[in-house]
């Protein structure tokens, strides 16, 4: 027990900042501190991580959430203008405050009923092998044993850039169903501008 | 090389959708791209067809795809079933997007990945291949639906579609999370398994975990009350995009649902009705096709009208599904009626948009009045599927309705059988209603009608879907035996 007291106080000072993070992110009025609410949420989930030998998984949770979506939820933070802040919508705030109060009770019930079963039955814990969490196991898992889910995702990195281009471009190449015989010129000009360049 | 020719579907419109984007990018000549989407899905059906008569039986190798993919005959039935609602779409858009002037080359490359999609879903064996299949075609309906930016009810459909969709998948996977803490699979054979023995350790886990897939999966088959999304998107959507989704999208998520049901959840305890999902399923169906037929009844636009009868059409399939807990030919019934529907509702989109004409389209019933007098051939083909879609004899649509219900009978569900029927013949009543417009009523006087387009595109579409329906009408025998075939895999 007492070897592992460190990491427990590390642990647990992680777990503190995660829910400080995630109560900020969902009261805070300001959507910029909300984004750096999320941003505490997540940097600590990168430490529990850490603490779990999932070193590969820590890093990649720096890099893809905080590094690219906080960046870019601060991004359209900046777009709309820092003193955007949520309009008072009373329109149903009733259903809303019922779902929200739905979820939480069943994520209560949902903790409840896993530490009831673990108290009864302790889960057995398995000690982790030698190159658990690193790089080299990581890849060698997702080039082997899951290569196929792998080469499938590519598919989906494609249609969501062609769904971009798609709904980008159509932005300025069409017309309403009304019928606008300007925009369609001037789209049909720059589309031919596109295309030589 | 076995695997190739196991994969050859969907490795066959994967290649395709490539080369199409490369034509796009360097042809002039825009009209033939249409054609190409068509051509590459239907030849994905082909191949299917083609694996399916050499016999998977003669191939070795696939241990490799395990657990991700399975390839057995219901996985060629689906891959055939959206490939050929993937081909009919594509052949309508061909037509819609020149008449309304929207055609640009993306439309087809994401119509080709969204099938890629939900073929990889119909091969799913695992939850996470599903789940990659499910969000390629979500993205490539979302984006389909956003298709025409300059409208504002596109681009509000889109969000609505997207926020919707996307809180579903999220759902989904919160369920498949649970399962894999209850269970330590992610994979539906794994699953199905450690259900069966009993051994997870966190009962409760995985019954919260089932009953949120469901949700999510009731989320994407559009049933209600998780419908909201449906005829928002249906409308907004440019009405290729919109039969697309009606069809292919639809099947898709029929596929996901049945393989998740009944091989993740196919154990007895599951499958029991006291403590398993059929009289969840069977709650969904029931207020399903209730809710959607009285509100399809109400509506003054055809689209959307045709929006809640697939909403309703997805009822009848969850009817189906729930009878085939108790196995006999309920499942392919299901199969079957997926199949009837994919070609009328294809049918029935295609006459709609034969209908109108570039800023003159035909939206709502009041625009349709008189169509049968004044232009007796473009009015037939909207009134011929709409009497497959109600289930009208000789058409392919009746024999769907018929297998169902006759199939629920022999399970022992009269109640929702009779429910079915009662439903039924209220949902002939607004197909109908599209008759009496283009038939019996005149426009008022100075009131917008719609002018039809011309367009050998639409018309190859209906043609196509034409001789399906006719054929599945009048001898159904030989498609039955093969939906029939499909389903052992699964059951």
């Amino acid at each position: 027990m007492n070897q592992h007291l460190p990491a427990q106080i590390f642990m647990y000072t992680a777990a503190a900042f995660a829910v400080f993070g995630a109560l900020g992110a969902a009261f805070s009025k300001n959507p910029i501190r909300g984004a750096m609410g999320l941003l505490v949420l997540i940097l600590s989930i990168a430490v529990m991580f850490l603490s779990l030998h999932a070193e590969f998984l820590a890093f990649i949770q720096l890099i893809v959430y905080a590094g690219a979506i906080v960046v870019l939820f601060l991004f359209v933070i900046m777009l709309l203008g820092p003193s955007a802040t949520s309009p008072a919508d009373k329109r149903g705030l009733l259903v809303r405050a019922f779902g929200g109060s739905l979820f939480g009770l069943s994520a209560i019930g949902l903790i409840a009923l896993c530490v009831n079963s673990l108290l009864k039955t302790p889960l057995e814990v398995v000690p982790a092998t030698e190159d658990f969490g690193h790089v080299n196991a990581f890849g060698a898992e997702l080039f082997a044993r899951a290569v196929v889910p792998f080469e499938l995702s590519s598919a989906l990195l494609m249609v969501a850039v062609v769904g971009a281009i798609a709904v980008a471009r159509g932005r300025h190449t069409d017309d309403d169903a009304q019928g606008n015989a300007v925009a369609r010129q001037s789209s049909a000009t720059s589309v031919a501008a596109t295309k030589e360049s | 090389m076995d695997i190739l020719i196991a994969l050859s579907p969907i490795v066959a419109v994967s290649v395709g959708a490539l080369l199409l984007m490369l034509a796009e990018a360097f042809s002039k000549q825009r009209s033939g791209i249409a054609l190409g989407a068509a051509v590459i899905q239907a030849s994905g059906a082909v191949f299917a067809g083609a694996v399916w008569i050499y016999g998977l039986d003669a191939l070795s190798g696939l241990d490799v795809l395990k657990p991700w993919l399975i390839v057995d005959r219901f996985t060629l039935f689906f891959d055939m079933l959206i490939c050929l609602g993937g081909a009919l779409a594509s052949l309508l858009a061909g037509g819609y997007l020149r008449e309304h002037r929207i055609e640009r080359g993306e439309f087809y490359a994401l119509m080709l990945f969204a099938t890629i999609g939900a073929m990889m879903i119909a091969s799913a064996g695992d939850t996470l291949t599903l789940f990659i299949g499910l969000e390629t075609m979500s993205i490539g309906a979302y984006a389909m639906t956003a298709f025409r930016r300059g409208s504002q009810r596109s681009t509000e459909a889109a969000v609505k579609y997207f926020l919707l969709g996307s809180f579903a998948a999220a759902l989904l996977l919160y369920g498949f999370a649970l399962l894999y803490g209850a269970t330590g699979h992610t994979d539906l054979a794994g699953l199905a398994a450690s259900l069966k023995g009993n051994e997870t350790q966190f009962p409760q886990l995985a019954v919260i975990g089932m009953l949120l897939v469901i949700v999510g999966l009731a989320f994407k088959v559009s049933a209600v009350p998780f419908h909201a999304w449906t005829p928002d998107a249906y409308e907004g959507a440019p009405t290729p995009a919109t039969s697309y989704m009606a069809v292919a999208v639809k099947a898709g998520a029929f596929a996901m649902l049945m393989r998740v049901l009944f091989v993740a959840f196919g154990d007895e305890r599951s499958m029991s009705w006291f403590a398993g999902w059929p009289p969840v399923v069977a709650a969904l169906a029931v207020v399903t096709m209730s809710v959607a037929n009285l509100i399809a009844g109400r509506q003054e636009s055809v689209k959307r009208m045709l929006a809640y009868s697939s909403i309703a059409h997805a009822g009848y399939l969850l009817v189906g599904v729930v009878c085939a807990t108790r196995g006999g030919e309920a499942l392919s019934s299901v199969l079957f009626y997926l199949l009837t529907y994919t070609v009328s509702t294809i049918g029935a989109f295609g006459g709609l948009i034969l209908c109108g004409s570039y800023g003159k389209e035909a939206v709502s019933y009041e625009d349709l009045s008189g169509l049968g007098k004044r232009n007796p051939a473009v009015a037939l083909p909207l009134a011929f599927f709409c009497m497959s879609l109600a289930g009208i004899p000789p058409t392919a649509g009746f024999f769907g309705k018929w297998y169902l219900i006759k199939s629920a009978m022999d399970g022992g569900f009269h109640w929702l059988a009779i429910i079915a029927l009662v439903n039924s013949v209220f949902g002939a009543y607004y197909y109908l209603r599209v008759l009496v417009f283009l038939y019996m009523r005149e426009p008022a006087a100075g009131a917008p009608v719609a002018v039809p387009m011309k367009s050998g595109y639409v018309a190859a579409a209906l043609i196509l879907a034409a001789v399906f329906v006719v054929m599945l009408g009048l001898s159904p025998d030989s498609a039955i035996d093969v939906a029939t075939k499909a389903t052992i895999a699964v059951q």
